[in-house]
């Protein structure tokens, strides 16, 4: 047997499922929410390292067009060395100063093939000071790192000079030399010093004086990282260092989490290390994550709230849509079942009501749980003859007109049309306690019609007694004495059935 | 220069106690080096005199130049690391003239291999160029000095500077460098007696032959192994001031004492060609040497080289060029500046390389 779905099995339901899928919608978030923060810091380290890849490539770029520039300006230099027809030393270092003001070459300096170096102030012997010479015949361009006894290191970059003759003197080369400093200051970052870079040789000295990171700073970076990583990763970025190839490591030290990354600077023996500290990365990106998830929670948080609201709403308008159909329903059930017990002619109630009342009666007769109870029977004398005579318009307002006679007189009892032309009336409580004064004015009025020839009733009743099991005998008496009442009726003049 | 009117002070005494001694050929009484001016940076502890072992912190005198353009020429022993250092001191000076509107112009010129007869080509020829000043740091007293008593006799202007002066007498006008070689020898000798509880066999790796510093320092090394019965020289070789000539050599005298206890190296270069064959030997001889070039510091670092004696070579090239331009103005030494200007040299230990590697070479 199918379950009925009731108003309030819907309304929980409605609840429950709402609930629900609030509920979904909150652990959904929060598991976003979640998966975002892991994806965020899972997101940090290649970030980082991309970020400093990009950094370290942009300034070992830098310093590639740095040494490039340099090499490009120094030819111009013998160029213009060549071109000036130089016949002394004295000329040729005022050359050379010409050279720094049109080139900002600041320490261009030549070298004869005794290895006498000549520059602007003055002409040494540089076999032991510059390690370029040291080679023999120059056949190619030159860069080394110079360490300057109680000076910061130098960039040296040297480049063949064939062919050059001054004042009839072979010259095999000529160098600058670039401070580290000078190469620091290009390079140096804006970042408020949360960004680290260093210029490293490949057994990871630090050349250029700078710091790298608090732990690092400018120690050898493989000494210090020794320890720090795993042997096998700081093995695979020692030879990396050997071999020129970029990489990057990432280590915490005192709970402070750090990645660095290195390519090599073209044209040279050196690294560019550029270190950062995630937190850096990582804060700018979890702030941003944070903002956008905040931003995300407000807007889960609005729909939760306009959602429930609206369901809120929504429940209360199907609320009174549900109460609006079951007054409706209760209308209609109502209006049927008015309509079923109900006579439509005269009003009262019928045959099918009267059945209803006497099953719910006989019950109270069989519990002893009424006492004071009449039946009053009612029946309309001269139809037929109306009918016959008047038609059976004129008979059905004589009925009308009978109804109307016994409900105004019998206003404390229940009035049904049991027949055609047979009425009924119950009574019960102040019904039964007035019913003789009614029933004496009733027949006073009656016996006054039959003169007038109106509506007459021919009226019986019957009080219950303690034998009578069921209504119907209460009925029967009644019934009789309605058909004593009628001989009584005739005999004062009343018509009857057989009059017509 | 800064120190000078206390140096000066120190100088006039030692002179007048030099007066007193007969002969002033003889090393401890030709020296004008006090006590001050050799400073040990004693074992077990790193002090401020290590830091101070190379002043890089110059200011020229307030002295007034006569001229806005000088031109100088200077010749040294040989080619060698050393005297870069000390034209690095030089270079610092000529670019304070500079900024001063002075312009300082020299040549800085050596053989590459130390002869006498070589820096006499060079004077010679510098000799008509019409320079300021000659400064020279003599390869070879007897031959150099007559040579320069010559030039100045000539009306040249000439001193001497770096690491040897010429011999006594000579005509020059001042000198600026290391005026207490023999102590230099004397104190590390001390030194490596100490540590070999004053008995044992040494050898004596000297340098250039004829070189005033190089034989200054071994007279140094010979008179101190002289007051110990208990040690012995076994072996004196003159190296040349070559790394490699340093290295073949002590590993002839190794191979010929292989109980050799101890080495005395008298230059730059030979305490690096020792300390490089003492380690190939796996020997535990015992070296002590001179200057600091940045291998030697390493072997220091290491313990392969005990302790070596650090001359202020930057300052040297800084009065150098002062001095050379007071002289240049026709100053004579007097209150403007000594007839020998001193220069410190700082004994070092192990303890003290790397913070003396990191002074000089930024070597971390």
């Amino acid at each position: 047997m199918k379950k009925r779905v009731t108003r309030k099995k819907l309304i929980l339901t409605a609840i429950v499922g709402g609930i629900l899928l609030m509920l979904m919608v909150v652990v959904h978030t929060i598991m976003s929410s979640r998966q975002m923060i892991s994806a965020t810091d899972e997101a940090v380290s290649e970030v980082s390292s991309f970020y400093l890849e990009a950094m370290a490539d942009r300034r070992s770029k830098t310093v590639t067009n740095l040494i490039d520039g340099n090499f490009d300006h120094m030819e111009k230099a013998v160029e213009f060395i060549e071109a000036q027809g130089i016949g002394s030393l004295e000329e040729l270092r005022q050359t050379i100063g010409n050279i720094k003001s049109l080139l900002s070459l600041d320490r261009f300096a030549l070298v004869d093939e005794d290895n006498i170096v000549y520059t602007r102030y003055t002409t040494y012997t540089g076999g032991s000071r510059h390690s370029f010479l040291s080679g023999g015949e120059m056949k190619d361009r030159k860069i080394s790192t110079v360490s300057i006894y109680g000076s910061s290191k130098q960039l040296c970059l040297a480049a063949p000079t064939p062919g050059l003759k001054i004042a009839g003197k072979p010259y095999k080369a000529c160098f600058v030399q670039i401070d580290f400093r000078e190469i620091v200051d290009l390079l140096a970052f804006e970042d408020e010093g949360r960004t680290y870079f260093g210029l490293y040789n490949k057994n990871g000295e630090n050349l250029s004086d700078t710091e790298l990171g608090p732990y690092v700073s400018k120690h050898n970076l493989f000494e210090k990282m020794r320890g720090v990583i795993p042997e096998e990763e700081w093995n695979a970025n020692h030879d990396n260092f050997t071999n020129a190839v970029d990489g990057s490591v990432s280590f915490t030290v005192n709970g402070v989490a750090e990645t660095l990354c290195y390519v090599p600077v073209e044209e040279t023996d050196w690294m560019m290390v550029v270190l950062i500290r995630e937190s850096v990365i990582h804060d700018r990106i979890r702030g941003i994550s944070e903002k956008s998830q905040k931003l995300s929670q407000n807007q889960i948080a609005f729909t939760l709230l306009f959602s429930a609201i609206f369901f809120v709403v929504l429940l209360l308008m199907f609320k009174d849509m549900s109460n609006r159909q079951l007054e409706e329903e209760k209308e209609n059930t109502k209006a049927f079942r008015n309509m079923a017990n109900t006579d439509s002619m005269t009003g009262v109630r019928n045959k099918h009501a009267y059945s209803d009342a006497e099953a719910y009666l006989n019950r109270q007769i069989r519990e002893n749980e009424i006492e004071k109870l009449a039946v009053i029977v009612c029946d309309v004398n001269g139809l037929k003859h109306v009918n016959d005579t008047k038609g059976h318009a004129a008979g059905d307002q004589l009925i009308k007109d009978a109804s109307a006679m016994i409900c105004e007189h019998f206003v404390h009892g229940a009035v049904y049309r049991i027949g055609g032309d047979e009425f009924t009336v119950i009574l019960k409580d102040k019904g039964y306690d007035t019913m003789q004064d009614v029933l004496g004015e009733i027949n006073r009025v009656v016996e006054e019609n039959i003169a007038k020839d109106e509506v007459v009733i021919s009226i019986g009743y019957s009080t219950l007694t303690p034998e009578d099991k069921l209504l119907h005998d209460v009925f029967e008496r009644a019934d009789q004495m309605m058909y004593e009442r009628k001989k009584q009726l005739k005999a004062m003049g009343a018509k009857t059935r057989s009059d017509s | 220069m800064k120190t000078y009117k206390g140096r000066l002070g120190t100088f006039l005494a030692a002179f007048l106690a030099a007066l007193a001694v007969s002969s002033c050929s003889e090393a401890p009484q030709d020296s004008q080096t006090t006590d001050e001016s050799v400073t040990e940076a004693a074992p077990g502890g790193v002090d401020a005199s290590v830091k101070s072992a190379v002043d890089f912190d110059h200011e020229l005198d307030p002295y007034q130049p006569k001229k806005d353009h000088y031109n100088f020429y200077f010749t040294y022993k040989t080619v060698h690391p050393w005297w870069d250092a000390v034209a690095l001191g030089m270079e610092d000076a000529q670019r304070q003239y500079l900024d001063r509107g002075i312009t300082v112009t020299y040549e800085y010129m050596a053989p590459e291999a130390a002869s006498a007869e070589d820096q006499t080509a060079r004077l010679r020829a510098a000799k008509d160029r019409d320079y300021d000043v000659i400064g020279v740091d003599v390869a070879d007293e007897g031959v150099i000095s007559p040579l320069l008593d010559e030039l100045v006799d000539s009306g040249v202007k000439v001193m001497t500077f770096s690491s040897s002066d010429a011999a006594a007498g000579c005509k020059r006008i001042a000198y600026v460098g290391n005026t207490h070689n023999y102590e230099d020898g004397a104190e590390l000798t001390e030194a490596l007696c100490k540590k070999l509880d004053y008995r044992g066999k040494v050898a004596i790796l000297v340098g250039s032959v004829g070189a005033p510093c190089h034989e200054d320092w071994a007279r140094g090394a010979k008179d101190t192994i002289a007051k110990y019965e208990g040690m012995q020289i076994v072996a004196t070789e003159y190296d040349m001031d070559s790394v490699s000539l340093a290295y073949e050599l002590t590993l002839e005298i190794l191979d010929e004492y292989p109980d050799l206890d101890g080495i005395i190296c008298c230059n730059m270069s030979n305490p690096v060609g020792a300390a490089r064959a003492v380690s190939e030997k796996g020997s535990s001889t015992v070296i002590v040497g001179m200057d600091h070039d940045q291998e030697a510091l390493h072997y220091l670092k290491d313990g392969v080289i005990y302790c070596l004696g650090v001359q202020d070579c930057y300052s040297i090239g800084f009065d150098t060029i002062q001095i050379a331009v007071m002289i240049a103005d026709g100053n004579k030494p007097g209150d403007l500046f000594p007839e020998k200007t001193d220069e410190a040299t700082t004994v070092i230990y192990q303890e003290d390389a790397a913070i003396m590697l990191s002074l000089l070479y930024g070597d971390d």
